[in-house]
């Protein structure tokens, strides 16, 4: 008898599935080994029991379970068809792929503008452009502020009066 | 002569009006028992066994003939019921969703919650109840071992063709198979 036990071999024993070398290996290790076929006959009967008590599915309406697939069959079959005649048009399928390709040019950075032009953006906002750098030194700037309101405080009596006060 | 289901299949790849319906006719209570007993949820074994037939039309071109038409359609329908399985896993994690929860305050749906039928009359009452809790563990094995198990012990498909089905290796479904049915035995206890 080998001393290596076969129980992963033992399910498709039961089923009747080995054959050949695998086959008597099992069976001269069947024969020796009380233990492995103590476990055979437990999975056996255990197997039976599985294919003898397995719940029945809940009924359903055969009828109105093809009517409904053909319904879905035909609207995959549609949209694709749809789709697929779409595509194949030559016409709007160049202009979709030159819309894309001009959306694309135009979303990068850089995109559709002449070499060595400005960017757009810091014509818009010169202002904004040039105080960026400002950012970077924000705790600075933040106490600047601080500062400003104070001077603003120390010098209430020489503002301008509002009008109507 | 009646077609054989290859046939029907290489019909259904050429478009020939009638085949798929065949096919259908065919495999719609295989399909839809096979989903529901991995699934245990009867809209989502419809949907998921129509969605095997759609792709079996979209795909019977592709069908070789190396393995038999069933073994090939189980393995995509078994794909749309682990499929479903990681969807409904993920959006459950997403909603927070706790099946504890669910069984507390939901009524059960008495005809997928009914214990299996046993008739046997030479076994004793309290075997009986185990018996028919037998099919509730394996509903809370693993989905590739409860397919297995479904797959082996319930529609009587040879280790093969559940390797081909899973697209695990042979040894592998012989170990999910081992597990399967020893987490079962411990559970039951031994004198099943």
């Amino acid at each position: 008898m080998s001393d290596v036990h076969v129980d992963e071999l033992l399910i498709d024993h039961v089923r009747g599935e080995l054959e050949g070398a695998e086959l008597r290996r099992v069976d001269a290790h069947l024969a020796a080994c009380a233990q492995c076929r103590a476990t055979r006959e437990r999975f056996a009967h255990l197997m039976a029991a599985l294919a003898r008590t397995a719940p029945p599915a809940p009924p359903i309406h055969w009828g109105a379970y093809r009517a409904q697939l053909r319904e879905r069959l035909e609207r995959r079959g549609a949209r694709g068809s749809v789709i697929w005649a779409w595509l194949v048009r030559p016409v709007p399928a160049l202009v979709a792929a030159a819309l894309v390709a001009v959306l694309m040019l135009a979303g990068l950075p850089g995109g559709l503008r002449a070499p060595g032009a400005p960017d757009p953006l810091a014509l818009d906002h010169p202002g904004l452009a040039s105080h960026l750098d400002m950012i970077a030194r924000l705790d600075v700037v933040q106490q600047l502020d601080l500062l400003e309101d104070w001077n603003v405080i120390g010098e209430l009596d020489e503002l301008p009066e509002h009008r109507g006060s | 002569m009646e077609s054989s289901d290859e046939q029907l299949c290489r019909a259904v790849a050429g478009r020939e009006p009638g085949a798929f319906e065949l096919l259908v006719e065919r495999y719609q209570e295989r399909a839809y028992r096979i989903a529901w007993s991995v699934l245990r949820d009867r809209e989502e074994a419809r949907d998921c066994s129509q969605e095997a037939f759609l792709r079996l039309h979209e795909s019977a071109g592709s069908f070789a003939g190396q393995a038999k038409f069933s073994t090939w359609f189980y393995r995509i329908l078994v794909n749309c019921c682990l499929d479903q399985q990681r969807r409904r896993r993920r959006w459950r994690r997403l909603v927070g969703w706790r099946e504890r929860h669910d069984a507390e305050h939901e009524e059960p749906d008495p005809v997928e919650q009914a214990p299996a039928p046993f008739t046997d009359p030479g076994e004793s009452v309290d075997t009986e109840r185990r018996l028919s809790r037998m099919w509730a563990l394996v509903d809370e094995l693993s989905p590739q071992q409860r397919a297995a198990v479904t797959l082996s012990c319930r529609e009587g498909l040879a280790t093969k063709d559940i390797a081909v089905v899973l697209n695990l290796s042979e040894a592998t479904v012989r170990v999910h198979l081992h597990r399967a049915l020893s987490t079962l035995r411990r559970r039951l206890g031994d004198e099943t």
